[in-house]
């Protein structure tokens, strides 16, 4: 599988080496951007609009905007210097009830799968962790961001998800309702509709209908008429390099005169 | 401060009915960085570039193909799309609770602070039931064109919507393919005593972006032309797995 | 739907619909395309390991829709290999890999009468195993004109010290592979070389071979496409069945064979069907084993 990032997490002196793999990935239906007149698909690209031209990732450099069309360059190795210990390690510091964190504080999950060597460490972790049910808390710079993160354990593998800092959660004293009174039969009488509607969460249940809608637009369209075809690429027409032409040519004399 | 109202809805489920307006419960400011041509520092702008042209394609000329075989596509209108997006509705329509914690974090997406739109009586009552319950409402609803899976929870009094992944959307850690290593029970028992000795609190204040601190630090150095130290990244040596219960053991010792 | 459990090495599959004529017209159920798969397997995994699948599934039958996914469907069982690969410009993508016979056999009850995949391994995208001459005849020209152009084509591969193995398309054409298996070459090279190869002999026999896409440029001609020698690319894989009327399979041939058949002139001789292809691997083992382990080097680049 390849990974979005590898280095080492760790928990007091031991270090286990991973890789971060995506734990979500949208719906199987996706669409292609194409060019209208040509049906040749589309990729998304630099653009230097100065230069009219597309620009290779390795011209490319981050840049910080300090005034109109204005920037200050950063470098990759620059941005690692800022948290050299962090840009490698996820280090473990505390280790949490999972259950006491607001699930307003998850933002995106990942997956941690062991490298080479840290399958054993990898195991004790997830392992460990499931006994306790205790999940970590690290801190770690991907990029040109730190992520607060917690490491949990989940069907034997660890699963990391990022989590928003505390100052980016919205207060929400501003929104809360004036009126604290509290109806105690409009309670009771909530509770007993809630319930008679308990079950236990299974997400297969709730299919993606817009997903279930496109498939069918898709298998409609696809009898009514046929798929356009993108054009192959054509490209320059020059020969190859030169030696290789004139070695073919020279071959190209002989395999004639003996077919 | 919340922002602005983001959409009106109503939460429905059996015979109650109360109006909500959705704010958004979380805020990232993180430092912004632009793509930048290295030698002469012209921004960037991201283009869709033909494959046979190799030129930027303006939006109205890009159209939306569907592959159904390698280089052939169904070429699908706007207003196609457009027909398929669900029936405007106002309402929060809850199937089924839950338990809280039978939901998967895997499956939380964003988060939405709800306030009560008046008249919406009920709302503390709907509140403190599913707090008291620790209950969250499996709840669909459709906002700007889209349908929308998710949670209703209560936290402190207040109603809010985590949006919820679909199950095709989420990948299960079976599929990482890991492999059963045994361990022994000493490695285990020294395993737990460590973690349960670096047990603490969530504290979320505890940690602040500091980071983000520092890359301001580095931009203004940069802006005062000053040179930056390139420090290597630290990269811990892996423990060996037949050095594992000694590390285990040193790191028990360590913090007991 | 009726269903069949099945157990290999440890994981139970259930099989569904086995009695569903995939081929209508010669009776060839979907029992049989697991049979002609099971039996076919020791020659075709090697083939498919570690490389990207893309799926063609054809859950009605080659006379009905047919389904084309380069992503895993997401409900895969557990023990199914998967990897990573970058999209163009994207997310990357989850793709099967199909490693062993349990597989092979869940992917074929998805229907997927096809199989096609690159010419790199997951582990190493840029890198190509080989370097493929995919001969595809235009209009009016037929798979006997293939085999001039594949027989000229090994004759020139010989003179660089190029070793070449030529299969069936199962279509109407025919692929000829030259194998690299080595670490240094690039899809770039690949393509760089096979481009000059196909110029050359678009240039030296004008009325038989054209290097250009363009539909009408390859009427009465075979078009040599090189722009098959491509990350982005796939080949149906030797071995596979294709989705035709007859259940015909993508199938290696040895060059004296190929020349005994363009000798004998009919076109239909090529067709190798999924009988034949179990009798004949029974015989003669995997005759496009060496695309696997061969290593050779293009030269002049």
């Amino acid at each position: 599988m390849q990974g979005i990032w590898s280095g080492t997490i760790s928990f007091s002196l031991v270090a286990i080496p991973v890789q971060l793999v995506k734990a979500v990935e949208p719906g199987r239906v996706s669409f292609r951007l194409l060019h209208g007149e040509d049906f040749s698909p589309l990729a998304r690209r630099m653009f230097c609009p100065k230069e009219e031209a597309m620009v290779p990732p390795e011209e490319i450099v981050r840049g910080y905007e300090i005034g109109p069309e204005q920037y200050i360059p950063v470098t990759a190795e620059e941005l690692e210097s800022v948290s050299p210990e962090r840009s490698r390690t996820i280090e473990i510091v505390d280790f949490i009830d999972l259950a006491e964190v607001d699930p307003i504080y998850f933002d995106h999950p990942y997956y941690l799968v062991p490298l080479k060597g840290g399958e054993k460490s990898y195991r004790l972790l997830a392992e460990v962790m499931r006994r306790t049910n205790k999940a970590g808390l690290a801190k770690f710079v991907l990029a040109e961001r730190e992520y607060l993160v917690a490491v949990r354990s989940t069907e034997g593998a660890l699963a990391l998800t990022t989590l928003h800092y505390r100052e980016e959660i919205l207060p929400a004293g501003e929104i809360a309702p004036r009126d604290g009174t509290l109806e105690a039969d409009v309670k009771s009488r909530m509770k007993k509709s809630i319930g008679k509607m308990m079950a236990d969460f299974n997400p297969g249940d709730y299919g993606d209908e817009r997903r279930e809608r496109i498939v069918d637009l898709l298998k409609r369209k696809a009898r009514e008429r046929p798929p356009v075809e993108a054009p192959s690429v054509e490209e320059d027409v020059e020969e190859g390099p030169v030696d290789l032409v004139a070695a073919l040519e020279e071959i190209m004399r002989t395999v004639k005169k003996g077919t | 401060m919340t922002g602005g109202t983001i959409w009106k809805g109503t939460i429905h489920f059996a015979d109650t009915d109360i109006a909500v307006k959705l704010h958004a419960a979380v805020r990232e400011d993180r430092i912004q960085f632009h793509l930048l041509h290295r030698h002469d520092l012209v921004r960037l702008r991201q283009q869709m570039i033909c494959a046979l042209e190799k030129k930027p394609v303006p939006a109205e000329a890009q159209i939306k193909g569907f592959e159904v075989e390698e280089g052939k596509y169904l070429i699908v209108d706007p207003e196609e799309l457009e027909e398929l997006s669900p029936e405007s509705s106002r309402m929060i329509e809850v199937h089924e609770f839950v338990t809280r914690d039978g939901i998967d974090p895997l499956f939380l997406g964003h988060a939405y602070y709800l306030e009560p739109d008046l008249p919406a009586r009920g709302y503390n009552e709907l509140a403190a039931a599913l707090g008291e319950m620790d209950a969250a409402g499996i709840c669909t609803w459709a906002m700007r064109k889209r349908a929308y899976l998710g949670a209703l929870e209560a936290r402190g009094g207040i109603l809010r919507l985590h949006t919820l992944r679909h199950a095709d959307e989420v990948i299960g850690a079976g599929s990482l393919q890991l492999d059963e290593i045994p361990l022994t029970e000493r490695e285990l028992k020294i395993g737990i005593d460590l973690i349960n000795q670096l047990a603490a609190p969530f504290q979320p204040e505890k940690f602040a972006n500091e980071h983000q601190k520092k890359l301001q630090q580095l931009i203004e150095q940069k802006v005062r032309g000053e040179k930056v130290a390139i420090l290597r990244p630290k990269r811990l040596k892996p423990t060996a797995p037949d050095k594992l219960l000694e590390a285990l053991e040193a790191s028990l010792k360590k913090v007991a | 739907m009726s269903r069949t459990f099945v157990e290999i090495a440890g994981k139970r599959l259930s099989l569904s619909n086995l009695e569903k004529e995939f081929y209508p017209a010669q009776g060839f159920t979907k029992a049989s395309v697991l049979e002609y798969y099971t039996r076919m397997a020791a020659f075709i995994l090697p083939h498919l390991k570690d490389r990207a699948l893309t799926l063609k599934r054809y859950p009605d039958g080659v006379e009905k829709d047919f389904f084309f996914e380069k992503r895993c469907p997401p409900h895969h069982p557990d023990w199914v290999k998967t990897a990573q690969v970058p999209l163009e410009g994207g997310e990357p993508m989850t793709v099967c890999l199909v490693n062993d016979l349990e597989t092979l056999t869940w992917v074929e009850n998805l229907a997927s009468l096809e199989l096609h995949v690159p010419l790199a391994r997951t582990g190493s995208p840029g890198i190509p195993d080989a370097m493929v001459f995919d001969l595809d005849p235009g209009d009016r020209a037929n798979i006997l004109d293939c085999a001039r152009v594949a027989l000229i084509l090994r004759e020139l591969l010989s003179r660089l010290r190029l070793e070449g193995h030529v299969k069936t398309s199962g279509r109407k054409g025919l692929h000829v592979y030259v194998p690299l298996n080595r670490e240094g070459t690039t899809f770039e090279e690949t393509k760089t070389f096979s481009r000059a190869v196909a110029m050359i002999l678009q240039k030296h026999y004008p009325d038989l071979v054209t290097a250009k896409m363009a539909k009408d440029a390859r009427t009465g001609k075979v078009f040599i496409n090189w722009s098959q020698n491509d990350p982005t690319k796939t080949m149906i894989c030797v071995y596979s069945l294709r989705a035709r009327e007859k259940p015909i399979v993508s199938f290696p041939l040895a060059w004296e064979e190929l020349e005994r058949l363009a000798e004998r002139g009919d076109p239909e001789r090529f067709h190798v069907t999924a009988a034949e292809a179990v009798a004949r691997a029974g015989k003669t083992g995997d005759l496009f084993r060496e695309v696997l382990v061969k290593k050779q080097t293009l030269p002049h680049l």
